[in-house]
């Protein structure tokens, strides 16, 4: 039975293995061409660049001169400093006004508060087609095309999802503990920012890395917004294909591996949260 | 109280953000992203339009580093900021529709021609008080409604086949050679011959096909949907004379259907790729094969000549780039010479300002009038400039400029206009005719089909 | 406490709630009209009735087919997606070392945005295809299961960490009183495991649903619709409808009312379903 176990186990880890490195092929194939010619990437994607001459043709690697290429073509830095910023500071906002609006609905009980909170719960469902027209028209009737006013937008759009996983956490909270604190001569803004604030850390996690990871990888939102004046990551990647002259395969590959990296870095410091808050957000989403 | 100042607390809150939205707008995405300045000085944005701001929605992606480096030259110049918005291939319309309809729209863009105009009437602001205006050398190329001039061309374009005279030349020397010189070649028949006798004799030559990739890739067909397609609707209205002012121009047969066929089979089959894979081919792989010397010919225009010549590893001599008429075997060919003309109409938006539209206009006539500007025009452009401002010497010397310069001035041929496509209804039939080639290429539709489409989609988009 | 919370309003819930009418509600309520307008601008609008609508339908067969691309690729997705992380969660929480490593790996594709996962699919498959002559756009079938790879690569790691949370939850004693009945490892695969994880299939369902119908970003950057349209799924049809052509953008809107309905209904539907389950356990 052991011996049977344990053939088993080492079946399932060969075959586990292989399916890891098809996982990660893609990717590899990605980081291996951004060294490679850009001629050299559409008509021969699984070879290895070459350093020398051979029969094929001649030597295809290049170096970083793709990665040179591509942040300059693309505006990278620009670009990760704007996803940086409006991501930073939209998934601040969201946490901070959603979680005071979802106290807010549960525990004032009104009939407002209830309207509101399935208005909330409505707009989860409504595809971002719907709205993105006179969005994108209201935005900029409102000035807020610019990296800072979109930090509104994300507010408003990430609201549906962060009010709906606040108020199920709120309402778990027993009420003994705020009444508490009022009875001790807390106002509401006391009670909220000292005894519940605190108590809803869990669940600003779990509504942190949601946010985080719709907001970085956005594309059509910032794209209507702000795309023409400040160009996210994603619209960097897509303004490569040409709105900048010809595309250039090789600045492509390198500025993808770039966009690439800083996900992989944060996924790796912070794997264990992610994964919680995906499985957390989940299960009450 | 404490309601009092809750509201305060939040209409505070919400001041900040209001506050921060308002200034934002002053960068530019050269600037450090994060920078916050914006969000903590609140008067940045009300400061002195010194110099102002002009927003310019370009069309031709191919020179879009170049307006990068005439914005930074003209606001050293002038202090006016030029904001320059490119969009991506194929894109236009639709950029310009979402970016017109913004507080801050583009003052200064471009139509397409009589079709362009009509869709944006209501945005064209009439320019024949303008100092560019009085400039122009032929005042009926401009874009007219009655008394109004609402588009002037800023450019004259040729494009025909562009060809590697020393690989012409290797295989005019060659036993059996269907041609001695490129004199010879001057119908669609003969075109054909020696095209076909070089695809047999590749190896010898060292190429790996006669013409470039037929890119058809969505967006980097209008090589095909719109250029190669002037010639038989060209032939076609010529042969009907259809006057192309009127509605004659809203149903087509594509009587010279079969001519496009000829010639685009003759792409296809002596290319360097398979016809199969096409559809994921750009403009710039064309030409990059050129460069390299790895086809004989290509069909492009004389923009393309950036293309070329940014190319590592570039192995066509100047010299050696010549441009020949595109034949497609109808009657009289032989006088027939490359085609000239424009689609690129600067137009200003009469919705903006009028201090913004006066921007505008003072920012063209500088561009093709100031020694800064037409020094950009000529040599980083490479734009043949329809204006008297420009004296004889300062016409682009790259070679394909120069060629587009000696065809029209050759004896005993006429270039081939490019009206017709001047009245191609929509961009939508270009990009649903290009779609259509492409199946046609890779063998899933035929040419039945093709020219079916093309008839009734006419029809359909002109009368929509 | 509510009462005196009630007076707070304009501190707690004002700020979201203004934020939230600026980006959804407003513009819900102007789509929901403009739909039934045609304009250019939404200053500009011209009443039109359902004609939009009609237009919508009958203009081309470009709408019809993005639905029924959409359909297809969603009822494919969903239930290779499902299968394929289900498995894997099977295999992941046996005792055996390494899970954790297969399960980092597993999960990391879902972080990357889906403009950089199209780009990063369009090299591979065109590559491979290149072997047989031919790319992505030859044929819409190839772009379908193009489609169908990459978003079972994103999204099975997703689901996996679902599902392993799910069975991890089911009490050892369940299994361990199966495995001394004497059930095979299949039979308690059906009775014991499948029935405690319900919830977890629900929430994939429901996941991999929306998301696979709602798919905008991969499918523009993968195929961009071509050719000729065939893999163009709804959103992407919307966008183009809007953007693409001057004159249409009613039409657009209708698109995408009659979009957010359908996505509606299998949402409210997907609902009731749940909630009857829940009431019956």
């Amino acid at each position: 039975m052991a011996v049977k176990r344990r053939f088993a186990n080492a079946a399932i880890f060969i075959l586990l293995l292989i399916l890891a490195l098809l996982v990660l092929a893609p990717i590899l194939v990605v980081l291996m061409n951004s060294f490679k010619g850009q001629f050299f990437i559409s008509d021969a994607p699984f070879k290895l660049p070459t350093l020398t001459e051979t029969a094929d043709g001649p030597a295809t690697f290049v170096g970083f001169k793709n990665y040179l290429s591509g942040i300059e073509k693309a505006g990278f830095l620009s670009a990760f400093g704007y996803s940086l910023f409006i991501t930073v500071f939209s998934v601040g906002a969201i946490i901070l006004f959603t979680a005071m609006t979802a106290w807010y609905i549960i525990r004032s009980k009104g009939k407002f508060s209830g309207a509101l909170y399935y208005l909330f719960v409505f707009s989860m469902i409504v595809p971002f087609q719907m709205v993105m027209f006179p969005m994108s028209k209201v935005a900029n009737m409102l000035h807020l095309d610019n990296p800072v006013g979109i930090i509104v937008i994300y507010l408003g759009f990430g609201a549906g999802l962060s009010v709906f996983m606040f108020s199920g956490f709120v309402k778990s909270i027993p009420l003994e503990i705020e009444e508490a604190a009022m009875i001790d001569g807390c106002n509401p803004i006391q009670t909220f920012f000292l005894v519940v604030f605190p108590i809803l850390r869990p669940t600003a996690i779990t509504v942190a890395i949601l946010n985080a990871m719709w907001i970085w990888n956005d594309y059509l939102l910032p794209y209507l917004v702000i795309g023409n004046k400040y160009r996210t990551i994603p619209i960097a990647v897509q303004y490569l294909q040409g709105g900048y002259g010809s595309r250039d395969m090789g600045a492509l590959m390198a500025v993808l591996v770039l966009s690439i990296i800083p996900i992989i870095i944060f996924y790796l410091i912070c794997q264990k949260y992610i994964i919680k808050g995906v499985v957390a957000g989940a299960v009450k989403g | 109280m404490k309601k009092l100042l809750a509201l305060i607390l939040a209409i505070a809150m919400l001041a900040t953000l209001a506050a921060c939205g308002s200034t934002g707008g002053t960068g530019t995405p050269s600037t450090p992203a994060a920078d916050p300045s914006g969000t903590t000085s609140g008067d940045q944005a009300t400061q002195p339009a010194a110099g102002g701001e002009l927003y310019y929605l370009n069309f031709k992606p191919e020179i879009a580093p170049v307006y990068d480096e005439i914005a930074a030259a003209y606001e050293a110049e002038t202090g006016v900021k030029l904001h320059v918005v490119t969009a991506a291939s194929g894109t236009y319309e639709q950029t310009l529709k979402s970016e017109i309809a913004k507080a801050d729209a583009p003052v200064l863009f471009q139509i397409n021609g009589p079709k362009g105009y009509a869709n944006w009437k209501d945005y064209c602001a009439d320019l024949s008080g303008t100092e560019l205006y009085q400039h122009l050398t032929d005042k009926g190329l401009a874009i007219t409604d009655g008394d109004k001039v609402v588009g002037i061309p800023y450019v004259v374009e040729g494009y025909g086949i562009i060809y590697n005279n020393a690989i012409m030349e290797k295989y005019f020397a060659l036993d059996g050679a269907k041609a001695k010189s490129m004199d010879e070649i001057r119908s669609f028949q003969k075109l054909k011959e020696v095209v076909e006798d070089m695809t047999a004799k590749k190896d010898q030559l060292g190429i790996k096909g006669v013409f470039a990739s037929t890119s058809l890739k969505p967006g980097e067909d209008w090589r095909w949907q719109t250029h190669l397609a002037n010639l038989p609707v060209h032939y076609e209205f010529e042969a009907n004379n259809v006057d192309l002012s009127t509605d004659a121009t809203k149903e087509i047969t594509f009587q010279y259907g079969d001519n496009y066929k000829n010639i685009f089979d003759l792409y296809l089959n002596n290319s360097t790729v398979d016809p199969k894979l096409l559809g994921s081919k750009q403009v710039a792989d064309s030409m990059a094969e050129f460069a390299l010397g790895q086809c004989a010919m290509v069909q492009n225009g004389n923009w393309a000549w950036s293309q070329i010549a940014e190319v590592e590893g570039n192995t066509v001599k100047e010299e050696d780039i010549k441009f020949m008429p595109i034949y497609i075997g109808v009657d009289g060919e032989e006088s027939q010479g490359i085609c000239v003309g424009t689609e690129n109409f600067f137009a200003i938006n009469s919705q903006a300002p009028a201090e913004k539209q006066k921007l505008a206009a003072d920012f063209i006539y500088w561009l093709y009038s100031s020694d800064t500007g037409k020094d950009f025009v000529t040599n980083k452009l490479g734009f043949i400039a329809p204006f008297d401002t420009f004296a004889e010497d300062e016409r682009p010397t790259d070679p394909l400029a120069r060629e587009v310069s000696a065809w029209m001035s050759k004896e005993g041929v006429s270039s081939v206009p490019w009206s017709a496509f001047l009245v191609f209804p929509s961009q939508t039939f270009k990009d649903d005719f290009g779609a259509a080639l492409l199946q046609y290429a890779q063998g899933t539709k035929t040419w039945d089909d093709v020219k079916t489409l093309v008839v009734d989609e006419w029809k359909a988009e002109s009368n929509l | 406490m509510s009462k005196t919370l009630r007076k707070y309003f304009a501190f707690f819930a004002l700020p979201t709630f203004i934020a939230f009418a600026i980006s959804f509600l407003i513009p819900f309520v102007m789509g929901v009209y403009l739909s039934f307008t045609e304009f250019t601008t939404v200053t500009n609008t011209q009443w039109v009735g359902l004609a939009n609508y009609v237009k919508a339908f009958t203009g081309s067969r470009d709408f019809l087919n993005a639905l029924w691309f959409t359909v297809k690729f969603t009822v494919v997705s969903v239930i290779t997606i499902n299968l394929l992380s289900f498995a894997l969660a099977m295999l992941l929480t046996r005792a055996m070392k390494g899970t954790n490593l297969f399960r980092t790996v597993f999960f990391m594709p879902n972080l990357i945005g889906g403009i950089v996962l199209g780009y990063i699919w369009q090299i591979i498959i065109n590559g491979f295809l290149l072997r047989f002559g031919v790319d992505i756009t030859f044929s819409a079938k190839y772009g379908f299961w193009g489609l169908v790879v990459l978003m079972n690569w994103q999204l099975v790691g997703y689901m996996m960490v679902i599902y392993i949370a799910g069975i991890q939850n089911i009490s050892g004693e369940l299994t361990e009183a199966a495995a001394i009945d004497g059930a095979s490892g299949w039979q308690s695969l059906i009775h014991v495991t499948i029935p405690n994880v319900m919830p977890s299939i629900t929430i994939c369902t429901f996941l991999t649903l929306t998301n696979s119908f709602k798919l905008f970003d991969q499918n523009f950057a993968l195929t961009g619709g071509a050719p000729a349209k065939e893999t163009q799924m709804l959103a992407l049809d919307i966008y183009n409808t809007f953007y693409g052509r001057v004159g249409f953008e009613g039409v657009g809107q209708a698109k995408a009312t009659v979009f957010f309905i359908v996505v509606g209904v299998i949402a409210f539907t997907q609902l009731m379903l749940t909630r009857r389950k829940e009431v019956e356990n």
